[in-house]
C-alpha cells in the first residue's frame, strides 16, 4: 500500500460512520418519501393524485395560501424591524442601546412552549390585556387567538431577535472608518446608508430572511396552539395527514411540496453566497 | 511502522464502535426475553403517560411493602411511556404469542380499551388465562365488565368523558342530550369541544353525538357499513356549529383536551366535554377554579375501563392473581382516586374520597364504551372537512 492510499483509507474510514448515519437517517427517508409521494396508497401504482389533491382541493389550497401569507408577512415585518434594531444597536452608543443589546437575545433562551403559552395568556380574549382594560372599564377583545394575527405576532417574537442577531453581526463588520470618511466628504446620513451600509449588509439581510422563511414554512408548535381549525398552516396539515388520517402517501407529497417551497429560499441563500465569492475575487 | 500502528488502532476503534452499536441494537430488541422465575417475582407490564407511571410505581411499592401479599411476592414494573416511538405493548404481546414463546416475564399486562381490542383482534382471547373469580376475592363487589373478552380481563379503574361546567354561570346543568342541545342554542358562543383527533374528549363528544342516531351495536363495530348512517349525526353537529365558541370572528374548536379546559377556566366558555379525571385532578392541584363542576348526561358520553390480563405465556399466574386482587383492594383504589381521580370500581364506603366526591355520582355500570377502530380515521377526516372547515 502506498502512503497516499493509506492516508486516503484512514480519511474515508473516519468519514464513513457519519456518512452512513446521514445516508440512513436523511438520504434514505428523503428518497423513500419522494417515491411514496408518487404512489397510490392502496395499489402502489404511479399517480400524481397526491400532488394534485393539495392544489385542487379548496380547503388544501387555502391552507397553502394561508401558510404563504403568514410566512411572507412574518419575514417582511421581522426583517424590517430587525434591520432597524440592528442599525440602532450598531450606530447608537448609549446606555439604552447597550441594555437592549444585551436583552434582545433573551427570547432565544426561553423554551418555545413557554413562550407560546405566555403569549396566549397575554393576548387571549380573557388575557392580561383584556383584564387591564377592565380596570379602566373597557372590554378589549383582541380576537388574536385562533387567528393569523396571533400566529404572526408569536412568529415575530421568535424571529426578530434571531434576524437582528444575524444582521447585527454583519453590520459589526462595517468599519467605522469608512462611515466617517464618507461623512467627511459631505455625505448625508441617508446617503451613507443607501450607498454604503445597505450594500454592505444586504447579504446578511437576505440570509436572515431565508432562514426566517424556512423555519416558518414548517412551523408546528405556534400554529398548533394558537391557530384555528381552518385554514391551517402546512405543518399542521402534515401532522393531520400523517397522524390523524394515516395517509402516508399524501403526507409524503406534502413533505415534498414543503421542501420545494423551502428550496426556493435555499436557492436565494446559495445564490447570495456565491455572489459574494465573485465579488471577493475582484 | 508507526503509521501502520496508528491505522490499526483507528480501525480497531472503528470496529469496536460498530460492535457496540450492533449490540445495543440487539439488546434493544430482546429486552422482553424470558427470565428465570422463582415463583416470587411478578413482572407487570403497563403503558400510558407519565402520571400513570407514577401511580404504578406507587402501587407496586405499596404492594411489595404494605399489602397482604407483602413478602410473599415481589412485583416488578416494566413501564412503557406512550408516544415515545417504542414498540407498543400490544405489538410486543402479539409477537411473543405468535413466536410461541413460553415462560416469558409477561406475567400480568395492563391494557386500555383500545389496546385490548387491538390485542384481542390480533391474537384472540385464548392467549390469556380465563380468569377464575375465586382467586380474586376483592372482585366480588365489582360490577363493571369489559365489553371485549369479558371473562379474560379484570377491569380495575375507569374514567369517562363528562360535561365540565362553571357552576357560577350554569346553575341548572343539562341532564340529557336534548337539554344540552337547547342550552347550547340558548347560550351561543359559550360551548366548545376540542377538535376530534386532538384529544379524547372531543372525540367522545363528536362520536357520541353521531352514534346517538345509530343502533347500540354500531358503537363497538369497525364495519364500514355504519359510515353511511353518519349523515344525520353530522347534520346535528353542523347545526350546533354556529353556536360554538368564537374568537377573532370565526368558530373555533381548540386543539387538545386542555385547550377547551383552559377556555372554561378563563371564563371564555361555560361548558365543555372533558375527562372526569383530568378535571378533578386539576381541581385538586388548584389549577382549575373551584366553581368548575362535572356532570354526566343521558345518554352518556363515552368512557373507558382499564383492565388487567394474564397472558398464558407468562410465568407467574398465582402472583398475577395476587396483584389483580391487590388492585381491587380499598388501599389500591384509594391511591388511584387520590392521585389520578380514577373512578373506583369497588364500593367507596371505606375509601377516602375527600376532594373527589363528584366521582361518586359517576356510575360505571352506565359507562358507554366505544371502539370503532379504523373508522375513526374517516370520522376525523369527515369532521375536518364538513365541520372544522365550514364557515
Amino acid at each position: 500500500m502506498s502512503k497516499n492510499l493509506k492516508q486516503k483509507l484512514v480519511a474515508y474510514g473516519m468519514v464513513l460512520p457519519a456518512f452512513l448515519v446521514v445516508m440512513l437517517t436523511v438520504a434514505y427517508p428523503i428518497v423513500s418519501a419522494v417515491i411514496q409521494s408518487f404512489q397510490d396508497g392502496s395499489t402502489g401504482e404511479f399517480t400524481m393524485d397526491n400532488y394534485t389533491y393539495f392544489f385542487t382541493d379548496t380547503a388544501q389550497r387555502n391552507n397553502l395560501l394561508y401558510t404563504l401569507y403568514i410566512v411572507v408577512v412574518t419575514v417582511v415585518v421581522a426583517i424590517v424591524v430587525a434591520y432597524l434594531l440592528a442599525l440602532y444597536l450598531r450606530f447608537v452608543n448609549s446606555k439604552i442601546s447597550r441594555a437592549i443589546g444585551m436583552l434582545y437575545l433573551l427570547p432565544r433562551f426561553v423554551p418555545a412552549m413557554c413562550a407560546v403559552y405566555a403569549m396566549i395568556t397575554i393576548i387571549r380574549d380573557t388575557g392580561m390585556i383584556n383584564r387591564i382594560g377592565h380596570l379602566f372599564g373597557v372590554n378589549i377583545n383582541l380576537g388574536m387567538m385562533y387567528h393569523a394575527s396571533g400566529i404572526i405576532t408569536m412568529n415575530l417574537w421568535f424571529n426578530i431577535p434571531f434576524a437582528a442577531m444575524m444582521i447585527a453581526a454583519g453590520l459589526g463588520g462595517i468599519p467605522n472608518s469608512i462611515v466617517e470618511a464618507a461623512s467627511d466628504v459631505g455625505a448625508g446620513k441617508l446617503r451613507i446608508f443607501r450607498s454604503m451600509i445597505l450594500p454592505l449588509s444586504i447579504k446578511d439581510v437576505i440570509v436572515a430572511a431565508t432562514f426566517v422563511f424556512m423555519s416558518n414554512v414548517s412551523s408546528f408548535t405556534t400554529p398548533y396552539l394558537m391557530g384555528g381549525n381552518a385554514p391551517k398552516m402546512l405543518g399542521i396539515v402534515l401532522f393531520d395527514e400523517f397522524n390523524r388520517y394515516l395517509d402516508y402517501n399524501r403526507s409524503a407529497a406534502l413533505s415534498v411540496i414543503m421542501f420545494l417551497i423551502c428550496s426556493v429560499s435555499a436557492g436565494v441563500y446559495i445564490y447570495t453566497n456565491l455572489k459574494e465569492n465573485d465579488w471577493e475575487k475582484n | 511502522m508507526k503509521k501502520i500502528g496508528k491505522v490499526k488502532r483507528l480501525f480497531t476503534a472503528l470496529v469496536a464502535c460498530i460492535m457496540i452499536f450492533g449490540m445495543v441494537g440487539v439488546t434493544g430488541c430482546n429486552s422482553s426475553s424470558s427470565s428465570k422465575n422463582d415463583g416470587k417475582t411478578i413482572t407487570i407490564w403497563a403503558t400510558g403517560s407519565d402520571n400513570v407511571r407514577q401511580i404504578y410505581e406507587k402501587l407496586v411499592e405499596d404492594f411489595n411493602e404494605n399489602s397482604e401479599y407483602a413478602g410473599q411476592y415481589t412485583a416488578k414494573l416494566q413501564f412503557m411511556l406512550s408516544g415515545t416511538g417504542t414498540q407498543s405493548l400490544s405489538d410486543m404481546l402479539a409477537s411473543a404469542y405468535k413466536a410461541k414463546q413460553k415462560d416469558t416475564d409477561y406475567d400480568l399486562v395492563d391494557l386500555s380499551g383500545d389496546d385490548l381490542s387491538k390485542v384481542i383482534s390480533q391474537i384472540g382471547e385464548d392467549a390469556f388465562v380465563k380468569l377464575d373469580d375465586s382467586k380474586i376475592p376483592n372482585a366480588e363487589g365489582v360490577s363493571a365488565e369489559s365489553t371485549i373478552a369479558t371473562d379474560y380481563v379484570q377491569p380495575y379503574r375507569g374514567t369517562t368523558v363528562v360535561l365540565a361546567y362553571d357552576s357560577e354561570k350554569v346553575t341548572n346543568p343539562p341532564k340529557t342530550w336534548d337539554e344540552l342541545t337547547q342550552w347550547i342554542k340558548d347560550n351561543p358562543g359559550r360551548f366548545a369541544y376540542n377538535a376530534p383527533g386532538t384529544g379524547g374528549a372531543g372525540d367522545s363528544f363528536a362520536r357520541t353525538a353521531v352514534y346517538n342516531y345509530l343502533p347500540d351495536e354500531a358503537m363497538t363495530s369497525d364495519d364500514t357499513k355504519w359510515e353511511d348512517q353518519w349523515d344525520e349525526g353530522f347534520d346535528y353537529l353542523k347545526e350546533l356549529n354556529e353556536d360554538m365558541y368564537t374568537s377573532g370572528g370565526s368558530i373555533v374548536y381548540p386543539n387538545k383536551n386542555q385547550g377547551t379546559l383552559d377556555l372554561l377556566n378563563q371564563g371564555e366558555i361555560d361548558m365543555c366535554p372533558n375527562w372526569a379525571d383530568m378535571v378533578l385532578s386539576q381541581k385538586a392541584e388548584g389549577t382549575l377554579k373551584d366553581t368548575i363542576k362535572i356532570t354526566q348526561i343521558e345518554p352518556a358520553l363515552t368512557g373507558s375501563l382499564q383492565s388487567l390480563a394474564i397472558p398464558k405465556f407468562g410465568s407467574n399466574e398465582k402472583g398475577a392473581y395476587a396483584f389483580i386482587d391487590y388492585m381491587l383492594s380499598d388501599e389500591a383504589q384509594e391511591i388511584m382516586v387520590q392521585d389520578m381521580a380514577a373512578i373506583p370500581l369497588v364500593n367507596t364506603d371505606n375509601i377516602n374520597m375527600k376532594g373527589f366526591e363528584e366521582i361518586k355520582n359517576l356510575d360505571v355500570s352506565k359507562f358507554r364504551i366505544m371502539s370503532i377502530g379504523d373508522l375513526s380515521t374517516d370520522f376525523n377526516q369527515r369532521w375536518d372537512s364538513e365541520i372544522g372547515a365550514s364557515k
